[in-house]
């Protein structure tokens, strides 16, 4: 059985390296990892912008430099154009004995609750050197903009993955190749076995990479394996579903737009709505999948919650394998 | 006339297909998840936990005036659940770091206010207010937000210490350094008396209104691309394409018959997302000629995308990196002041804009300026498409 199971791993990988499907799996990760991290610091410092004149007193900005991004101008008509652009910018400009905050008139209310409370303060003559506030700090150094995007990538890997098994069905499908292992001695179960083998190891390589190369280093790394093994299983399990009960490539493409919406939505759900509201989720793996990576990358995870979290992702993986069984079954005979 | 039948059957074919219906499903689950689940005005979920090392009268003094001036209201109390952890803290002034080990488990009911935008009324922040400072110190870490200590001396002033996870920018520190400086009568009366100059009348999007443009733009315009691929692949298995190579049809009209029918499901589902949420507001007649060049333009990059591979797999690591390429600019959408030039770039960014101007009913020459790019892109793009269909038919 299990060497069975190695030939189709091993034929998968020689086909799949002659489609550079593979490389897909495991390089695209790594190249969003990359972007990931050059791109977060950025993303996360997203203090409100402030347009001002040159000609504007030096200390007023100087001050205003220390809690917003400056953008400095020769004239009013400048500032106003550098205003009226796409982007969320208000300016502080002289106006007689005191100063006005220009805005275009559709920013975001904290762009002009910020500029207006900076002023106040200015105006106030309130400075960090009076302060009797104390600043202490947990050490934590990853924002959780750059953890909500690795744990995004992850489940993108996870998906990419459940998308090429599916396709990889389809075409083999197409090609009949479904048909020729009825009449070999590798039971169906082994075939289904053995094309997961490849889909997942190579989609876990390139988690473990993506995860290094943003810097996730000291996390607790059984824990991150343990959740992204589980997630392959629901990958594999839907990869398969839609490969098997889709006729064509069109309706496997139909079944992956389809596969967003439980994705998106259990991001969606964790990260914007209130603690009361999480239960709408519940039925979603990719919900716990999301909580528990989440939790594992921001070091705050422990075995309890993880473990909670891979049995529901078993748990409903296992619900929904089993009630595809029938299809399945269908699809490979 | 050849074009318009070879449309026609194409959408007969389509019709019979199982993804025409999974596009109509989709855009009506969308258009239920906008009307059902996503409210007009957008909820605040900040926390912050807060122990204070003063007389409880005055606490409730505190408060008590917070809430009579309508900066504030009660809620029901919150529970939480305490951990065992361990971590240390780090004081930014004088250096001093403290261990802190919690063995035990514990849940605590925590009295909770949540803190009301002045101008809106809207839900601003939510405070829980702790017991002990260690409990505080332990829900800060454990929920990843912010905690803070509110002491006052013998004088009656009050002097304050912000548990920061570490992440936090130093322009937030510096704020978080004159926030209390002064006190919040005078902070209030200066306020009041600041002048701000808008240079436009312009109306903006509400929370719903704004997932508008995101779901056609993603699940419209820009699926067109992955969808036409999907499609080349499939006429490439059948041996469709090949056929074309010996019949006097030619090549660009079954390209372009491809491209009419995901403009017909793309126009189709996003008028189901866009008419009930934005009812009238919108100018539908820029709206359909931005949609249909857009499509046009981005699902001509899928034929050129596709004619130089045989079948989805092997595509599969261009498309999805160009898939998620254009995925990026929705961070500059949901986040304004995130607006770096070289995501200008993307053409996913003025497609996005483009549809957010078409529903507020605003730039109309941004608009058509972008169309009339996508349009020549698209063209050419096509063009191109078409060359390279004709030299690899025979492939």
């Amino acid at each position: 059985m299990i060497n069975k199971l190695f030939i189709i791993f091993k034929k998968d990988f020689l086909s799949a390296r002659r489609d550079a499907m593979a490389t897909y799996i495991m390089v695209i990760p790594l190249i969003l990892a990359v972007g990931i991290t050059l791109f977060a610091p950025g993303l996360n410092d997203t203090t409100v912008k402030l347009a001002m004149l040159k000609s504007d007193d030096i200390e007023h900005i100087e001050y205003m430099e220390q809690f917003s991004k400056v953008e400095l101008f020769d004239s009013m008509d400048e500032l106003e154009r550098r205003v009226e652009k796409r982007d969320d910018i208000a300016a502080i400009a002289p106006n007689g004995n005191s100063y006005e905050i220009i805005l275009q008139g559709n920013e975001s209310e904290i762009v002009e609750e910020y500029a207006v409370l900076l002023n106040t303060y200015y105006e106030l003559g309130s400075t960090k050197e009076e302060t009797t506030a104390q600043l202490i700090s947990f050490g934590r150094t990853v924002p959780p903009l750059k953890t909500m995007l690795v744990n995004i990538l992850i489940l993108m890997t996870i998906m990419l993955a459940g998308m090429l098994i599916a396709i990889s069905i389809v075409e083999e499908k197409a090609e009949n190749t479904i048909n020729a292992i009825n009449v070999t001695p590798i039971s169906q179960t082994a075939f289904v076995v053995g094309k997961s083998l490849f889909g997942s190891t190579v989609a876990m390589l390139g988690i473990i990479g993506a995860v290094l190369i943003t810097g996730f280093y000291d996390i607790n790394w059984f824990m991150i394996v343990l959740v992204g093994l589980t997630s392959m299983i629901l990958s594999l399990v839907v990869g398969f579903i839609q490969g098997l009960s889709s006729e064509d490539i069109m309706e496997a493409a139909g079944s992956v737009k389809l596969l967003f919406l439980p994705i998106a939505g259990s991001i969606a759900v964790y990260e914007l709505l209130a603690d009361k509201w999480q239960w709408t989720m519940y039925w979603s793996p990719f919900y716990w999948a999301y909580k528990a990576n989440t939790m594992i990358l921001s070091k705050t995870a422990d075995w309890g919650t993880v473990l909670l979290c891979t049995a529901m992702v078993i748990g409903l993986s296992l619900i929904v394998y089993l009630l595809s069984l029938p299809k399945i079954r269908k699809g490979l005979s | 006339m050849k074009l318009l039948s070879n449309y026609l059957k194409e959408m007969k074919i389509a019709a019979r297909g199982f993804y025409f219906y999974i596009e109509i499903a989709m855009a009506i689950i969308l258009l239920a998840i906008l009307l059902l689940a996503v409210s007009e005005t957008s909820t605040s979920n900040r926390k912050q936990f807060i122990y204070n090392d003063m007389p409880q009268k005055i606490v409730e003094y505190l408060k008590d005036r917070s809430i009579e001036k309508g900066e504030a209201r009660l809620a029901n109390s919150t529970e939480f659940k305490l951990k065992p952890m361990e971590f240390e803290i780090m004081n930014q002034e004088t250096g001093e770091t403290t261990a802190y080990d919690f063995d035990d488990e514990k849940i605590i009911e925590l009295e909770t206010i949540q803190m009301l935008d002045s101008s809106t009324g809207e839900l601003d922040e939510t405070v829980y207010y702790v017991e002990t400072e260690e409990d505080m110190i332990r829900l800060a870490y454990g929920e990843s937000e912010m905690g803070v200590t509110a002491a006052m001396n013998a004088r009656g002033k009050v002097s304050y210490q912000y548990y920061l996870q570490g992440y936090e920018t130093d322009r937030l520190k510096n704020l978080l350094y004159i926030l209390q400086n002064e006190s919040r009568d005078a902070v209030n009366a200066k306020k009041d008396k600041q002048v701000v100059r808008t240079l436009e009348v312009t109306e903006t999007l509400n929370n719903r209104e704004n997932l508008v443009p995101i779901f056609i733009a993603y699940m419209g315009s820009l699926m067109g691309f992955f969808i036409v691929m999907a499609y080349i692949f499939y006429d490439k298995a059948e041996g469709v394409i090949r056929a074309f190579a010996v019949t006097p049809a030619s090549i660009w009209k079954y390209l372009i018959s491809k491209i009419f029918v995901i403009l017909t499901t793309v126009v189709v589902s996003s008028s189901i997302i866009t008419i009930p949420v934005m009812g009238g507001q919108p100018n539908y007649l820029l709206f359909y000629i931005f949609l249909i060049i857009t499509t046009f333009a981005i699902a001509s990059l899928g034929l050129l995308v596709a004619s130089f591979f045989d079948s989805i797999s092997k595509a599969f690591g261009v498309m999805y990196a160009i898939m998620i390429s254009l995925m990026i600019p929705a961070f500059s959408y949901y986040i304004p002041s995130f607006d770096p030039l070289w995501l200008r770039f993307f053409p996913s960014y003025p497609l996005l804009q483009g549809f957010k101007e078409i529903m507020l009913n605003g730039d109309a020459r941004y608009v058509l300026t972008y169309s009339f790019v996508f349009l020549v892109g698209g063209l050419i793009l096509f063009v191109l498409a078409d060359i390279r269909f004709k030299k690899t038919l025979t492939v």
